[in-house]
């Protein structure tokens, strides 16, 4: 049950902090400046979380249908991201063939999906237009919920032993 | 769970008093709301009801004992969640000079007497909740009020996401 993640709780730490009125700027993860570098970090984030993908995908075959599912909503997240970057004149950058993560162990897929889904909160504030938003909180929501299949994962197997 | 989700999630927040505007915009008949600070507040207030409601759902089911020992442990967890949305978005309310939304008396629980009815009260509240929280963060004016929404989103989704699988509903 534990989520052993310590970006989490450094946000969780400042969300408690916001309530306070004391919201440190530090203790974001990322403060985007524009929507050019939030969406180059999340593509990055996304990378990472592909490789783990291709090592899943060829390791673990019980995995493939939660990984084919996980890319279809990647598809689509794509496919927003292009509609923000037209919206708000972001050029699109050259996509990098991804290669295989070196690690196979799901703690660490965690982390990266994790990161990949802070990303995506921590870039709302910069985009500065409500459809941006809406299409970005929509990709947010299926991350989160991948985010939740892989944690329940992680516990089924702790379960197993 | 036969009500259509539409329905239900409308029925809370209107239970939950959210003004006309905003049960527009969860209903998708209306597109947006001027972005101002009276905004922020109707959305921190509209928020803060639904989260008064989730818990004291929680809070009902678990004096009665109607989570199984091995659920018991995800209902504190979620609880505890949303007592710490609540206190936040209670301090961002205070912080706008306003004075915060208080729970209802009554939140219907009379009926929620099984471990399946509680089960599927809680999952009817966070499909609400991410509902409502996915619906009103784009018309959010300050930025660290969108921030921590999001942030707030995450955790409803994480709800939601463990019940369905309780509940056998697909999750990928």
């Amino acid at each position: 049950m534990k989520r052993g993640v310590s970006r989490r709780a450094a946000l969780r730490s400042a969300l408690g902090a916001l309530a306070l009125g004391a919201y440190p700027a530090r203790a974001r993860a990322a403060d985007y400046a524009t929507a050019k570098d939030a969406l180059e970090a999340i593509e990055g984030f996304e990378a990472g979380v592909e490789r783990f993908y291709l090592r899943l995908d060829r390791t673990t075959p019980a995995s493939r249908l939660m990984i084919a599912s996980f890319r279809r909503d990647r598809h689509r997240h794509r496919a927003h991201r292009d509609r923000i970057r037209r919206r708000l004149g972001v050029p699109r950058p050259e996509a990098a063939a991804a290669s295989e993560s070196a690690s196979g162990a799901l703690p660490d897929l965690r982390e990266a999906l994790s990161s990949l889904v802070y990303a995506h909160a921590e870039a709302l504030p910069a985009l500065g237009d409500p459809v941006a938003v809406s299409l970005l909180l929509a990709d947010l929501v299926d991350l989160a919920r991948h985010l939740t299949v892989v944690d329940l994962w992680i516990e089924a197997e702790a379960d197993r032993g | 769970m036969a009500e259509p989700r539409r329905d239900f999630v409308t029925r809370l927040a209107c239970a939950a008093g959210w003004s006309a505007p905003l049960l527009g915009l969860l209903g998708g008949t209306a597109r947006a709301l001027p972005k101002s600070e009276e905004n922020d507040l109707a959305i921190l207030e509209a928020s803060l009801a639904l989260e008064h409601e989730a818990i004291a759902i929680y809070e009902t089911a678990l004096q009665r004992n109607l989570f199984l020992a091995g659920l018991r442990t995800y209902a504190v967890e979620f609880v505890g969640d949303h007592k710490g949305h609540r206190d936040t978005q209670i301090g961002l309310v205070r912080q706008r000079g306003a004075r915060p939304v208080s729970p209802r008396d009554d939140y219907d629980l009379g009926r929620m007497r099984t471990g399946d009815a509680a089960l599927r009260r809680c999952l009817e509240v966070e499909i609400a909740a991410q509902r409502a929280y996915q619906v009103l963060n784009s018309q959010i004016r300050t930025r660290d009020y969108l921030l921590t929404a999001a942030f707030i989103l995450v955790d409803e989704v994480r709800h939601e996401t463990v019940w369905k699988r309780v509940l056998g509903v697909k999750i990928y």
